[in-house]
């Protein structure tokens, strides 16, 4: 057996998995919370996308809009982590089979890097600007891409829900 | 008379559609909790605003301008999707308690986010972003936010309860 093979199996037989899996109640309330958190996540950073794109919050500057969402987009991202992880935990055997949770994490990356590209080489480029100038391309690839992702992750995430019962 | 709308309901090509694409009802649900996300956006920064935790520089009238219309038709979004998941298995929501209270909840929380801007736009802090607003509306920002918590959890909790005794679920 592969390592991660066996790093799945010792997880999965751990107490914290088999009161997870055996409790009636405590999956669907970890699950809230990673539902509130990530329509957090979601919504703050579909309104930073739409801002980059140049559709919505126009009369903002870009530079500002993000220093006053990232502490709570950050913050639920964190929530929505952790219980996410708990939630992985639970059945870690049937997740690591599951097309839609590899592909979700896989998106996650994608997302993730999406990001770092944006910090890295885009927000230079409309650091300090006015809000009334317009978004350089550079930047409305990266809102875009970022709304797509995310609308992806959330696909991919509910699908979960649907090929990993019984 | 829930019975026989369910039942009406559970007649009509729409369920019978609902019910027989395998993709329809993950694909509603998707944009579901898109819609929710939309919404929680509009309402996180709204009332942390109001509160004075994020956007202090701006004034509030500035943010409810920017927040109310997307929020106000991505709820329309939810009403429609939330019909179609209804429609792809009637006997589902409406014969529980959790799913009258998460729409008891949502009118009260539409509600007392309309009285709040009514009553904000009638106060300094709704276009001077140095004003604070009346202690009045942090409140009830601050219990819109657990509203908002709680329609989540209820209908989460939708798919983990039981129906009446005797209802058709």
């Amino acid at each position: 057996m592969s390592l991660v093979g066996v790093v799945i199996d010792w997880l999965q037989a751990t107490p914290l998995s088999g009161a997870i899996r055996e409790s009636d109640w405590l999956f669907p309330a970890i699950e809230c919370a990673h539902v509130i958190a990530f329509v957090t996540v979601v919504g703050s950073i579909f309104v930073v996308d739409l801002r980059l794109m140049g559709v919505a919050s126009k009369a903002r500057r870009i530079d500002e809009l993000i220093a006053e969402l990232l502490p709570i987009t950050w913050t639920a991202f964190g929530i929505a982590a952790v219980a996410g992880l708990l939630l992985f935990v639970s059945k870690p055997v049937t997740y690591t089979q599951n097309f839609f949770f590899l592909g979700k994490m896989a998106l996650l990356v994608l997302a993730a890097a999406n990001m770092g590209v944006f910090h890295a080489f885009v927000q230079k480029s409309v650091a300090g600007a006015p809000a009334e100038t317009p978004p350089p391309l550079s930047a409305r690839a990266s809102g875009a891409a970022s709304l797509a992702l995310w609308i992806a992750i959330v696909a991919f995430g509910r699908w979960i829900g649907f090929t990993t019962l019984g | 008379m829930l019975e026989a709308f369910a039942a009406w309901l559970g007649k009509t090509p729409l369920s019978a559609f609902m019910a027989g694409q395998g993709w329809a009802v993950p694909s509603v649900q998707t944009l579901h909790i898109l819609a929710i996300a939309v919404v929680v956006s509009g309402v996180v920064i709204l009332n942390l605003r109001v509160l004075g935790v994020v956007e202090r520089g701006q004034p509030i009238g500035a943010l409810a301008h920017r927040f109310v219309v997307p929020s106000t038709a991505a709820i329309g979004v939810l009403l429609v999707t939330g019909l179609l998941m209804i429609a792809s298995e009637p006997d589902r929501a409406l014969f529980r308690t959790v799913f009258w209270i998460k729409m008891g909840l949502l009118a009260a929380a539409m509600a007392a986010t309309a009285g709040m801007l009514a009553g904000l736009r009638a106060s300094p802090a709704w276009i001077d972003a140095g004003a604070a607003p009346p202690p009045l509306y942090k409140g009830l920002a601050a219990g819109l936010l657990l509203a908002w918590i709680a329609i989540i959890i209820a209908g989460r909790w939708i798919g983990y309860t039981e129906g009446w005794p005797g209802s058709p679920s």
